[in-house]
């Protein structure tokens, strides 16, 4: 029994130690970029280590202020705009597809599975190249809705991880609703809905997080730098705009690590909330 | 009633129908319905004699006249040809479709006037189809978008590597079927081919290791948070949540920074009386590579982490149990009862994330982008395949050879993913988990 114990404790120490190294490893560098945000210089060459030695606002203030070179808060709008239109738009197909995927069997199902398989396999910029060639020559080029529609459009591919939580919705409830006479669209309405906040949640969030972070298409479709995105601008942030990039990309983090926070039930434990029990 | 009947056997409102669409449907006074596929069939006539014969023919030849300056005539623009041709071949299949759907309604609208059952009106009609046909109605407007955003760039890409768009091609130059060209230079044109070659072994190198690393790190890291003796769990996944929520691009640029020559590594090593180091230099070698690494586990460990989670705490606690009732070690219980069901339920995800890492494109552009080596064709040691795709097609205008690269991709990704997903039980067995 004794022994046992013993072991039990090595064991928590154990876990507590690689626990903590883990942290430091997921922590440092976020640490690290909130401080150098405060620092009072601007460039990383004066940051002398890790951490600066005075701290100060300035970067903050210069990034809403001194906006002739990096216009900042244009960025933000740009992004906010873009983020919140695929987010919405994509999160609708998304659950639609994973949704009708899931529930019914039809002929061209497996087809249909197989061949966004088969889809996702190409390469994201082969896809890239050819819708900026495409909006090259049809003048589409620099148009933040052209950017929504293709986040939008695209998103429906990653159907797999909603239909996985769709699937573990018990069939035997839908059948009960489809004998009591509901129509296909009302089990969707008032069942399923209802159902899947955790699985809606989770997809707004991811699929906001994608154009908020994304920097391939922006940069690809946004030549004008009036259009740039938040990722577009702060990619031309140099060593000596250490203390703008840190500042800019802690203002954009910011929200989003709330958003995740505030959600994280949502992202961890909801994966399972089957309303019947079998 | 047989299935299949011969064209004589069939009433007169079915053959109308069969060589104009709608006919038939106007024949049994299903107005609305008739005249919605008599405009699609009109419609489509229309297209086909106006532009859509045009456009096929120049799909072939890719334009035969070339601008010319001097004389002031502007002659043909290939790539505008090329798509064309294409959405006439896309006009073309969705009339095909659109009148299989005709030909099934008025046979089964036949079928009810031959048992003398009532013909529904066409808002009833509808109805019925959106109950009925649910999928279809909710797969629509997704499929549509698919195939606009998705499908047709993904076809123009693979007609464009059988051309030699590209270089100094570029219209108003025509371009030119070229066959399999691009495909010999790459595996036989001795510059190309050592470069191809050299990042092919990288990149497969890069995405077993990565993808592994990533799968278990996260699998780990959720069965030590799971821990009975772990108190706070919150506390502690609040820090690989952090990670996760901050945005790749961010994470990129700073790690970045970090290394760079005044970045604070730099900094500490100099004022220790070393010399700075070049992590990230065009004579890097590993140490980029492994910096690479370190970053994406970085980055991708909790997103598997909170996956595996959400699995765990799917799984059915019992057989633990019945398990440890048994006399089952831990280690054991780990390998039969919850690595089967983790990798069971994950192993979509395992092809998603091998994929994603065998074109990982964001580290090595962010960390090092645009380096040419010498040795390589406008590529460095580093690079992906996907990343000599961008240098190729979107920084150099090789769009041909770019484009075969992405074939090449594709058919190495799909071969190796095809091969685990056929083979998976999560494919196989759709619904055992329900």
């Amino acid at each position: 029994m004794k022994h046992r114990n013993k072991n039990r404790i090595v064991d928590t120490i154990v876990t507590h130690i690689v626990l903590i190294v883990v942290c430091i490893f997921f922590f440092f560098p976020v640490l690290w970029l909130i401080m150098a945000s405060f620092s009072k210089s601007g460039s990383i060459y004066d940051l002398e280590g890790f951490f600066p030695k005075s701290f100060s606002f300035t970067g903050y203030q210069k990034l809403f202020q001194d906006t002739t070179m990096y216009d900042y808060p244009n960025w933000l709008k740009n992004t906010l705009f873009v983020a919140v239109f695929s987010s919405l738009i994509g999160t609708i197909l998304i659950i639609l597809t994973a949704y009708t995927i899931s529930r019914f069997q039809f002929k061209s199902k497996k087809v249909l599975m197989k061949s966004t398989l088969v889809l996702s396999m190409f390469p994201s910029f082969m896809g890239m190249t050819a819708i900026y060639l495409l909006m090259v020559n049809f003048n589409l080029i620099n148009q933040l809705w052209s950017l929504i529609f293709i986040y939008a459009a695209g998103a429906p591919m990653g159907y797999l991880v909603q239909k996985g939580y769709f699937d573990t919705i018990s069939n035997s409830i839908y059948e009960a609703a489809r004998i009591d006479g509901a129509t296909n669209f009302k089990i969707f309405w008032k069942i399923t809905l209802p159902l899947s906040k955790p699985i809606i949640v989770y997809t707004a969030l991811t699929q906001f997080a994608w154009p908020w972070s994304d920097f391939i298409l922006p940069n690809l479709l946004l030549k004008n730098k009036d259009l740039w995105t938040v990722a577009v601008g702060l990619m031309h942030l140099d060593e000596t705009q250490f203390t703008r990039f840190a500042a800019g990309s802690i203002f954009i983090a910011v929200p989003i690590v709330a958003l995740y926070f505030a959600l994280s039930k949502f992202l961890v434990a909801g994966v399972s909330a089957g309303a019947v029990k079998e | 009633m047989k299935k299949n009947q011969t064209l004589t056997q069939m009433s007169v409102p079915v053959r109308a129908s069969l060589i104009i669409m709608g006919l038939g449907q106007l024949c049994y006074k299903q107005w609305i319905k008739g005249l919605l596929y008599l405009s699609v069939f009109a419609g489509t006539l229309l297209y086909m004699i106006t532009t859509g014969i045009k456009d096929i023919a120049g799909f072939f030849t890719l334009g035969t006249e070339e601008t010319d300056p001097w004389l002031g005539t502007t002659g043909d623009d290939s790539v505008i040809m090329l798509l064309r041709g294409l959405l006439a071949f896309i006009v073309i299949a969705v009339f095909l479709v659109i009148h299989a759907s005709n030909v099934r309604d008025i046979l089964e609208c036949d079928k009810k006037v031959r048992t003398g059952k009532a013909l529904p009106g066409f808002a009833r009609a509808v109805s019925i189809f959106f109950d009925r046909k649910f999928y279809i109605a909710a797969l629509a407007i997704p499929v549509a978008g698919v195939l606009v955003f998705n499908v047709l760039p993904i076809l123009f890409m693979i007609l464009i590597a059988f051309t030699n768009y590209g270089g100094d091609i570029v219209p108003p130059k025509l371009v030119d079927w070229i066959g399999f060209d691009n495909f010999r230079k790459i595996l036989s044109l001795a510059e190309i081919k050592d470069t191809f070659f050299r990042i092919l072994g990288w990149n497969l190198i890069w995405a077993f290791t990565s993808t592994f690393l990533n799968y278990f790190g996260g699998l780990g890291l959720a069965l030590l948070l799971n821990k009975k003796c772990v108190k706070g769990k919150s506390f502690w996944r609040a820090f690989p949540i952090l990670a996760y929520a901050v945005p790749g691009f961010i994470t990129l640029l700073a790690f970045k920074f970090l290394f760079s020559y005044g970045g604070p590594i730099n900094y500490y090593i100099t004022s220790n009386g070393g010399n700075a180091i070049g992590f990230l230099d065009i004579d890097a070698g590993v140490k980029a590579k492994l910096i690479g690494l370190v970053v994406n586990a970085w980055i991708s460990i909790p997103t598997s982490m909170l996956l595996a989670t959400g699995i765990l705490s799917n799984m059915n606690t019992d057989l633990y149990e019945a398990a440890s009732i048994d006399g089952a070690t831990k280690w054991k219980q780990f390998t039969k009862i919850t690595l089967p069901f983790v990798v069971f339920s994950t192993t979509p995800v395992l092809i998603t994330n091998f994929i994603g890492n065998f074109n990982n494109f964001g580290i090595f552009y962010f960390l090092r982008g645009g380096l040419y080596m010498d040795g390589y064709f406008l590529a460095s040691d580093t690079d992906l395949l996907i990343n000599w795709l961008y240098n190729l097609s979107i920084d150099n205008n090789y769009y041909g050879i770019g484009a075969a690269v992405s074939l090449i991709i594709f058919i190495l990704t799909s071969f190796f993913s095809l091969l685990v997903y056929v083979r998976s039980s999560a494919y196989k067995k759709e619904d055992t988990f329900r």
